[in-house]
């Protein structure tokens, strides 16, 4: 710990750290709880290309306004438009064969990784919030963009409290859930429709490498020590809440940059989740 | 005495791949209490037959129709990804999620005495804990048939249900099978490319090879005796 900040001295000014610390908390259940798909579906790399296409929604959104005077059009907006493209691309691209689904994942990346820079070097005025965008070393979230993510929160974790089950069957027993008559293709819609919901609000506020690593790490942890899917969902959402909450309190300890404190705080958390679930294991067997 | 209806139905019809068929056209009823044999060699259009049965993919013509009744469907072992957690018990509520939808999101909490049956008529309620990935092949199997039983199905359905398996394995499945028809009244289809089971439990047959251009469907005699399966495949069918 440095200069003699301590816990003490974080919750004295929590007036002025509640709603970063607060977004990191929420913003991380929600994508860890989300994430637990992506991981199974061995999706990991959809959150990465999404918000780099989030990364560029803004960008573009910045250089509409400069350029082409469409005040309405927000960096929210232009997140939301490119990531929801971004999804699209995808999700039609898993009709084909896997090979194919890579290179789509691989070309939205890409596509989001250059457009940024190359569209961000005609932003130069916005340039700090672009990097702020993409390295998430906000230290600080505004009322409005903490509402929003509460919001966005809330309501996609109703949709999936209220269908983990059908999210669950489309995802991991496809041809069975349509043998069943479940609606698949609606449910697979509509869960990828949160998951770019779920980015593109969470990339605009908290920054791009954090939105990776929660929309992949808690689950990574809670995939090594739950039984089922619908426990893995829970534990990578208080795995998920608690990593973007304890990562905003260290970085603050630390004196670091938000973003990275989470992830690396999240790598440690699914570091020690492997090792439990190791040892778990090894108990139940020998049992 | 009538025939009771058929619970799956095929009007000329033929499978294949966009707009190439790749078998002949085929008709055939499957009623309750009859075992259904699906056959043919690796890549003769099996699994292109049974998708489109099963609705997964449209016929190229003809027709399929599905009577009253439920569809359990087994598909292959190795078609279910190991790695996401799962306890028996929870595999088996999987299969009682057809009717789900949002307005009704609580149907499988309510099938819980449903997933108990399933469970003791396939003798696996003593797993129901333990995690699937972690069964025997044999094991895997009888929770897999749980999980299609749960919804109370008038059909089963089961791809290459005995593939990797000891013949000591393969005959306690198909004894299984032929005890869940007798004590459920349903119907049973069994798509393999073993036909060595033939004669013993199925009493229809389908045989199919795309690169002979044969589709046959009829009872297991008829099909066994046809002279295309006879040329190719001697008395394997016959033998008792």
């Amino acid at each position: 710990m440095d200069d003699g900040l301590t816990l003490s001295t974080f919750f004295e000014a929590w007036e002025l750290f509640r709603e970063a610390a607060l977004t990191g908390l929420v913003a991380g259940g929600l994508l860890g709880v989300l994430g637990v798909y992506v991981v199974l579906r061995r999706l990991v790399f959809l959150t990465a290309a999404v918000s780099q296409a989030a990364g560029l929604g803004v960008v573009g959104a910045f250089y509409a306004q400069l350029h082409f005077g469409l005040a309405w059009l927000s960096p929210t907006l232009g997140a939301a438009g490119a990531t929801l493209a971004a999804v699209a691309l995808v999700l039609l691209g898993r009709r084909g064969v896997s090979a194919q689904h890579d290179d789509l994942l691989g070309v939205a990346w890409l596509v989001g990784a250059a457009g940024t820079v190359a569209v961000g070097t005609r932003v130069v005025q916005e340039v700090q919030d672009v990097q702020t965008l993409l390295f998430g070393t906000a230290v600080a979230v505004v009322p409005e963009d903490f509402h929003r993510v509460v919001l966005v929160a809330g309501v996609l974790l109703v949709v999936h409290a209220w269908g983990w089950r059908g999210f669950t069957a489309v995802s991991f027993d496809p041809d069975g859930a349509r043998v069943r008559g479940l609606p698949a293709r609606g449910l697979d819609v509509l869960l990828f429709a949160t998951l770019a919901v779920a980015v593109s609000v969470t990339t605009r506020v908290v920054g791009a490498l954090p939105t990776f690593a929660f929309s992949v790490l808690p689950a990574v942890a809670a995939l090594r020590l739950a039984p089922n899917v619908q426990t893995a969902l829970v534990i990578a959402g208080v795995v998920g809440a608690g990593t973007g909450f304890a990562g905003y309190v260290l970085a603050f300890l630390w004196e670091l940059p938000v973003g990275a404190t989470q992830t690396l705080l999240g790598v440690a958390v699914a570091g020690v989740a492997a090792l439990l679930g190791a040892g778990l294991r090894r108990l139940t067997a020998a049992g | 005495m009538h025939a009771p209806p058929p619970i799956l139905r095929a009007d000329a019809l033929i499978v294949g791949h966009g707009r190439r068929g790749i078998l002949p056209p085929l008709s055939f009823a499957v009623r309750p209490g009859e075992f259904w044999a699906l056959i043919g060699r690796n890549g003769g259009g099996k699994t292109t037959l049974l998708r489109t049965l099963l609705g997964l993919q449209p016929p190229i013509a003809g027709a399929t129709e599905r009577g009253a009744g439920g569809l359990g469907y087994v598909p292959q072992r190795g078609d279910y990804d190991l790695s996401v957690p799962a306890r028996v018990v929870d595999f088996v509520r999987g299969g009682v999620d057809a009717g789900w939808s949002f307005l009704d999101p609580l149907r499988t909490w309510r099938q819980r005495g449903a997933v108990r049956d399933a469970l003791a008529a396939t003798e696996v309620e003593g797993l129901a804990r333990r995690p699937f990935a972690r069964l025997s092949e044999g094991q895997k199997q009888r929770v897999l048939m749980a999980r299609a039983l749960v919804g109370a199905p008038r059909l089963m359905v089961l791809d290459e249900p005995t593939s990797a398996m000891d013949p000591i394995n393969e005959q306690a499945v198909f004894d299984r099978l032929a005890a869940l028809r007798d004590a459920r009244d349903m119907a049973v289809l069994v798509a393999s490319h073993q036909m060595n089971f033939v004669p013993r439990y199925a009493t229809h047959a389908i045989f199919v090879d795309c690169d002979l251009g044969v589709a046959l469907a009829g009872t297991a005699a008829e099909v066994a005796g046809h002279d295309a399966v006879r040329r190719h495949y001697g008395d394997l069918m016959n033998a008792a």
